[in-house]
């Protein structure tokens, strides 16, 4: 426990300084507002705005976890092979801490610290909001976003980001890794197969539709569910309740299980 | 804590066997291991650090068995360990990475944790530094943040491999005369291909090659198996071809060799007393 509260700790200091997971955020915030297609803007517009507070919220937690996320995951590409660059894995290594424990607590140190500009946005943009519109309640639609969207999304793309990199260079990762997200979450499933809208969906289409019943900022579009003319349809069952825990459960699995094969190749290759 | 290593062999992807059944006693104190590049040292330092498992023989310190993992965690507890490459988290400051280091080996009390922390600073002068990022830190300044790591949590066994590599005189002597002082009942090995260090702070020795012991015993053994081989040549023509040349100076007439060969290596050879240094090349020209 104590090398688990040591690592998250000071993984989490040596990310939460790097100058890195404070720029790419925000120059990439700044180049959406810049191209103009953000809620970011319209939230404060009473012509364009939601008429829900939950709607907005959830909207503003769509665009803001399917753009910053990017970044996210490039940042972390780095963290797990580094202590091997930098030379400090044998002095680690040579620790009573369990290895388990230090690459828990790496994980989520370094994943929180790489979260916190994203929290700041949204949350920042979420409170200026529900001031500016009245809505208190959009407080809580938020943290329920952050709990049932964001969560589960950041700590699957943490555990690949952390493992991945073990087999191939991180560079390389950062590269396939952007065009997975615009894979898995932007290509429509008619066109070309893709996990999107399935319960693998990383960016929650079903805890966004059974959860938070959010169907786009205009009430018609589908997140979750059966696409007619798709592959993968068996992936894609009825959006419930049950359905979006699965999902969320299925993301959360496939995070322990690239953390463990991370865990089993670190250990292989020593 | 004793090490008992017999029949001990590792041999890497693509077969090349780093130790090939060493069997080695390293008893309480200091005790020095030498050998050239590649001899072994540090994978033999890695395995017992446990941070590297063995292809086969076994090992016990202080009693535990390194094939097992309760054994390893158990010595990693009693364990400093100075690797020869070593690394530190440039983002950290030196006191920052201690405490790192500090909580990762046990120490939990913060009073006690803080306490040690500082002691070690001082110990390797390091204390007008400590709140300075690793980034900015000299070669030197770096391997004395790695020794501080090392002693940190007082440990039974303190492995160091090339500790020296990278200090400068003062700071090597301050360096050797501290492992010397920390010894006392607690084990200490050194490894080295620095001769002096071993001759100023060692009174047993063993010496690898290509992962076999070639041998083992005291300094002064090492140094007398070189008896009757260790020749002073001077010349003005080329480098004595027989045996092996320990050093070179410019000499009134040409330059002066002293040179470690079986028999001497000319008739204007000279007998000279042996050190440590010709004790070792006498034992690994064989």
């Amino acid at each position: 426990m104590i090398a688990f509260a040591a690592s998250l700790r000071y993984e989490f200091r040596m990310q939460v300084r790097k100058r890195s997971v404070w720029i790419v955020p925000a120059l990439t915030l700044v180049l959406f507002l810049l191209i103009g297609g953000s809620l970011l803007r319209d939230l404060f517009d009473p012509d364009e705005v939601p008429p829900e507070a939950k709607t907005a919220v959830t909207a503003l937690a769509v665009q803001v976890y399917a753009l910053l996320t990017i970044g996210f995951g490039c940042l972390l590409a780095d963290r797990l092979v580094r202590d091997d660059r930098l030379r400090v894995a044998a002095i680690l290594d040579a620790t009573p801490a369990r290895e388990t424990a230090r690459l828990l607590g790496k994980y989520l140190g370094a994943a929180a610290a790489t979260a916190v500009p994203i929290l700041v946005v949204y949350l920042g943009f979420t409170v200026a909001y529900a001031i500016h519109s009245h809505h208190p309640s959009a407080i809580g639609w938020a943290a329920a976003a952050l709990g049932l969207v964001f969560l589960p999304g950041l700590l699957f793309v943490a555990a690949f980001a952390l493992a991945v990199p073990l087999i191939m260079p991180a560079p390389l990762f950062r590269v396939l890794f952007v065009g997975f997200w615009l894979w898995a979450n932007l290509v429509a499933p008619e066109q070309i197969p893709t996990i999107a809208k399935t319960v693998l969906h990383p960016l929650g289409g079903y805890p966004l539709t059974a959860l938070l019943g959010f169907h786009g900022i205009d009430g018609r579009d589908s997140w979750a569910g059966p696409v007619p003319g798709a592959t993968l349809n068996f992936l894609r069952p009825h959006p419930t309740p049950a359905t979006a825990w699965l999902s969320i459960g299925v993301l959360l699995v496939l995070a322990a299980a690239a953390l463990t094969s991370a865990h089993l190749g670190k250990r292989h290759a020593d | 804590m004793r090490i008992e290593i017999s029949g001990l062999t590792k041999t890497y992807k693509g077969g090349v066997a780093a130790l090939d059944g060493l069997d080695l006693v390293v008893p309480t104190g200091m005790f020095g291991l030498l050998g050239a590049n590649g001899a072994g040292k540090t994978t033999l330092m890695r395995i017992l650090a446990g941070i590297m498992l063995p292809s086969g023989g076994h090992v016990t310190v202080g009693g535990h068995d390194l094939g097992t993992t309760t054994g390893r965690t158990a010595v990693q507890r009693d364990l400093g360990y100075l690797p020869q490459d070593l690394g530190l988290y440039p983002d950290l400051t030196a006191r920052q990475f201690l405490d790192y280091m500090a909580l990762l080996k046990g120490i939990d009390d913060r009073k006690v944790r803080r306490r040690r922390i500082g002691e070690m600073l001082e110990v390797v002068a390091l204390t007008a530094h400590a709140d300075r990022r690793l980034r900015g830190f000299s070669g030197g300044m770096r391997q004395r943040v790695g020794i501080a790591q090392a002693l940190l949590a007082d440990p039974q066994l303190l492995i160091v491999d090339e500790p020296t590599a990278g200090l400068d005189p003062e700071e090597r002597i301050r360096f050797r005369t501290l492992l010397s002082q920390f010894a006392g009942s607690r084990t200490v090995l050194l490894s080295t291909h620095i001769v002096d260090d071993i001759a100023q702070t060692c009174r047993e020795v063993a010496v690898l090659a290509k992962g076999r012991l070639i041998f083992r015993g005291t300094v002064a053994e090492l140094t007398r198996r070189a008896e009757g081989q260790v020749w002073s040549v001077v010349t003005d023509g080329p480098a004595p071809a027989d045996g092996t040349v320990v050093s070179a100076l410019p000499a009134e007439h040409g330059m002066r060799y002293r040179v470690v060969a079986p028999t001497a290596p000319g008739p204007q050879a000279r007998p000279l007393e042996p050190g440590l240094e010709d004790g070792y090349l006498a034992v690994t020209a064989r």
